[in-house]
């Protein structure tokens, strides 16, 4: 996010990266050899931790990628089901009380037992935080403790069939009783994972060894290195000169270079991300459904996917990613229809008094590009729209109280748990907390309020698709594009599997060559 | 004496007061803000902005808050961190050993350089060497930091592999940012220095060395350079305590967690001790190196050391 603000020098940095690497050498790929149990991996990672490794906070999401911190859970992105981790199993004993039965003899690196009251102390800390997790908090999770050594029983304020997933979570990792000072979380040594955090350069990186006493067997690596770049050309250039061995969220505009290297494979899959321009639904002119849809169908996604996003992300047919189980595969990318929509604006009886505002916001640097396009092609319809830029935080006071006109934004679906529940009920229903269409639509949360109680997860997602075709049949707002989760990573690697949602990079089978 | 610590006192307090303001000027809330560093989230609801506040005396009168900062700084400690809680001294000391090393290098560079370079270019003013030496000087005071970063970066790392892309690990990885940085500096003291040479060459103490019997290279070290150096102490203080915050793009571009980057962020994301931590830091190095420059300055001034008085 921040460097989204130095925008301007980074976006040139970049592409003065690309351009002239345009002209670099392309060595022949390694022949295929075994992995050396002695190799180190070097990941360089797009988020720095910055909150003294609160688990509560997204630094989680870094002890987590470096192979440390586990959770009773975890959501598998191939198979799109949650599985036994830490837990073996799970059972939910009442309409509220879920009770995880603990992996049995898993040690800390540290030595301690992993029993369920360590796993309760864990739960609980994150619990008790000021600023609390997005899916572990005192809403979601009412109490924890230990029914016996290897028994947790959780207790939901509500009947919550989606609590394993809030249990896979890497806000819900647990730590050695010894990682809870009185000075913050001390991760070294403390985690049950395949890596163990050994040393930290204060703002650069994390160095990890090997946990030879893994409870899942093991570990190929020696250790690895998570350092933190949040620069994403300096991420690219990374891989490239092979200093690091992965290289995360690639920015668009290193993408063609990296691809153009045979040394290097560049991974993609959809991100949970979609690029929005966002509607406000409560006020003139965009109350008035006919004027949304004119705005959608005047915008062309294909295009502005291929230009502005560099082939780095797909347009959108609605307001999920077409790969998630959840979306509806009938729904296709909004055509231009350029006479459509100008029936639609006369037909609404619009009369633009003032230019309308797209508000760009400044920590993602192609939104003004992207405003730039649509404010053309709103012409195009007899819409005039001027674009200002605005950092997020100078926008959301107004955005959040219906006073704007369209604001470009992006937001992570899966951000507090691996489902989309929590953005559907936020972002969408009448008394949302971050509507910030300020759209409302009583049938829309009839079925989000069914989605939240069904156990079926056959029947949730339905219910899911059903909501999203409300809003795509209202109009809500314009998904623009999909944006796709990027990796480079380094012909030495072996076994990496790429995780869309940026939770696992070191893991016990990642191996590497000599 | 007396007046360089006043003065140190009164620049920390405005400065520091300046960098305490920008949350009450700017639009949004602060708290959120810290709320957003510490995680990707929608919009915080309001009972965790509110306890997230009272957790740090957020949402006290101003001059209540600066007033606390100020007790605490008397004291010797310069708080706490709103985003991760931790002393505000555990980032900032380690950030401006960083600086400290990157701009010091730089300024080393830059000195030795601009040295040579400015005695080449005035002893041959206006021939050729003297033409090249003012058009690169010219030139590179032109060309920005980003613009030609990532195009070292792409010829040292990434070509010829000689070089580290980023990273603050090593003395190699070092040599891209540092000579980054000195290009400017070179740049501006290099002129400087021929302007201050070419002064001395003229003058008539020089003159009076040559006809005593010195050659031309005894009266150039003996009179000449300690004269021609006196303009580039003065700038080289300056350029020191631009360099101490003012590096945040060579610091991002190079991921090297430096002061410039620290105070940057920590501005933008409303943790406000750390950002006045950083620049109350950063302005004692400032007025400590400036003092330091001076004494430099006067040492080197073969007219105080004779005891001429100026004007």
């Amino acid at each position: 996010m921040k460097l989204g603000r130095l925008s301007a020098a980074a976006g040139f940095a970049a592409l003065a990266l690309a351009l002239a690497a345009c002209s670099s050498t392309s060595a022949s790929s390694a022949p295929e050899k075994a992995a050396d149990p002695e190799a180190r991996v070097v990941v360089a990672n797009f988020r720095a931790p910055v909150s003294n490794w609160a688990l509560e906070s997204d630094d989680a999401y870094v002890l987590s990628i470096a192979g440390c911190l586990e959770t009773l859970a975890k959501y598998d992105q191939g198979t799109k089901t949650v599985e036994p981790m830490l837990a073996t199993s799970w059972k939910q004993s009442s309409d509220t009380e879920w009770d995880f039965e603990l992996r049995k003899n898993v040690e800390f690196q540290d030595g301690t037992i992993m029993d369920a009251k360590a796993v309760a102390a864990s739960l609980n800390h994150v619990l008790k935080a000021t600023a609390p997790a997005r899916a572990v908090n005192p809403k979601t999770i009412k109490k924890v403790e230990a029914l016996d050594a290897d028994t947790v029983r959780v207790t939901t304020p509500g009947a919550d069939p989606l609590l394993p997933y809030r249990m896979a979570s890497v806000n819900a990792g647990v730590l050695s009783p010894a990682a809870y000072t009185g000075k913050g979380i001390d991760p070294m040594h403390h985690c049950t994972g395949p890596f163990a955090p050994v040393s930290e350069k204060a703002g650069q990186s994390l160095t990890l060894d090997r946990n030879e006493n893994y409870w899942d067997g093991e570990v190929k690596l020696a250790g690895g290195e998570i350092r933190y770049i949040t620069e994403g050309a300096t991420r690219a250039t990374q891989v490239q000169t092979v200093e690091a061995d992965i290289s995360m969220s690639i920015p668009a505009t290193s993408l063609a270079t990296l691809e153009a290297d045979d040394k290097i494979s560049v991974l993609k899959a959809d991100s949970p991300r979609t690029s929005t321009l966002y509607l406000n639904n409560s006020r003139a002119p965009f109350d008035n459904p006919e004027l949304r849809k004119a705005a959608t169908m005047a915008l062309d996604l294909p295009a502005m996917a291929a230009s502005i996003y560099e082939g780095a992300a797909q347009p959108a047919t609605g307001p999920f990613a077409p790969s998630e189980p959840w979306a509806n595969p009938d729904l296709a990318v909004p055509q231009v229809n350029l006479v459509e929509a100008k029936k639609l604006v006369e037909a609404s009886g619009y009369k633009q008094e003032k230019p309308l505002e797209i508000i760009a916001i400044t920590e993602r640097a192609e939104f003004a590009g992207v405003g730039a396009i649509i404010q053309e092609q709103f012409k195009q319809i007899g819409l005039q729209a001027n674009v200002v830029t605005k950092s997020y935080g100078a926008a959301e006071p107004d955005v959040l109280a219906g006073k704007y006109d369209m604001i470009l934004s992006q937001r992570n679906r899966m951000i507090d748990i691996a489902d989309p529940i929590g953005f559907l009920q936020s972002d969408y229903t009448c008394e949302g907390g971050y509507n910030l269409s300020h759209y409302c639509n009583e049938d829309y949360d009839k079925l989000v309020g069914q989605a939240l109680v069904e156990k079926d997860e056959t029947k949730r997602h339905d219910l899911y698709r059903k909501a999203g075709d409300i809003l795509a049949e209202d109009a809500a707002n314009v998904w623009l594009v999909n944006e796709q989760a990027i990796d480079a990573v380094g012909a030495k690697v072996q076994g990496y599997v790429q995780d869309p949602l940026t939770r696992y990079v070191l893991t016990k089978d990642l191996a590497k060559t000599s | 004496m007396v007046r360089r610590v006043l003065g140190l006192g009164a620049s920390v307090l405005l400065s520091s007061f300046v960098v305490f303001l920008v949350p009450f000027v700017s639009p949004g809330d602060p708290v959120r803000s810290l709320l957003r560093a510490r995680m990707d989230i929608g919009a915080a609801d309001e009972a965790t902005v509110q306890a997230y506040a009272e957790q740090f005396g957020l949402h006290d009168p101003m001059l209540v808050q600066f007033g606390r900062w100020l007790g605490r700084f008397a004291t010797g400690d310069m708080g706490i961190s709103h985003i991760s809680g931790t002393p505000v001294a555990d980032q900032v000391l380690p950030a401006i050993g960083v600086t400290l090393s990157l701009a010091g290098s730089a300024l080393l560079v830059a000195i030795v350089a601009s040295i040579l370079l400015g005695v080449a270019s005035a002893t041959r003013a206006g021939q050729w060497p003297d033409r090249l030496i003012t058009s690169i000087t010219h030139a590179l005071i032109a060309i920005p930091e980003y613009a030609l970063a990532p195009l070292l970066v792409l010829l040292f790392a990434v070509r010829f592999s000689l070089l580290p892309s980023a990273g603050f690990d090593s003395p190699a990885s070092l040599v891209l940012p540092v000579f980054i940085l000195a290009l400017r500096p070179i740049s501006f003291f290099t002129v400087a220095v021929r302007s201050g040479v070419c002064q001395a060459l003229d003058s008539e103490h020089v003159l009076a060395a040559r006809a005593r019997g010195l050659s031309s290279t005894q009266a150039l070290v003996r009179h000449v350079v300690p004269h021609g150096l006196l303009p580039l102490w003065t700038m080289v203080g300056v350029w020191f305590a631009g360099l101490l915050g003012g590096s945040v793009i060579v610091e991002v571009i190079f991921a090297i967690p430096g002061m410039g980057r620290l105070i940057f962020d920590s501005i933008v994301d409303a943790d406000i001790p750390v950002a006045q931590g950083g620049v109350v830091v950063v302005v004692a190095c400032a007025v400590v190196v400036t003092g330091i420059v001076d004494l430099v300055h006067k040492i080197s001034d073969p007219n105080v050391r004779i005891g001429v008085r100026h004007g």
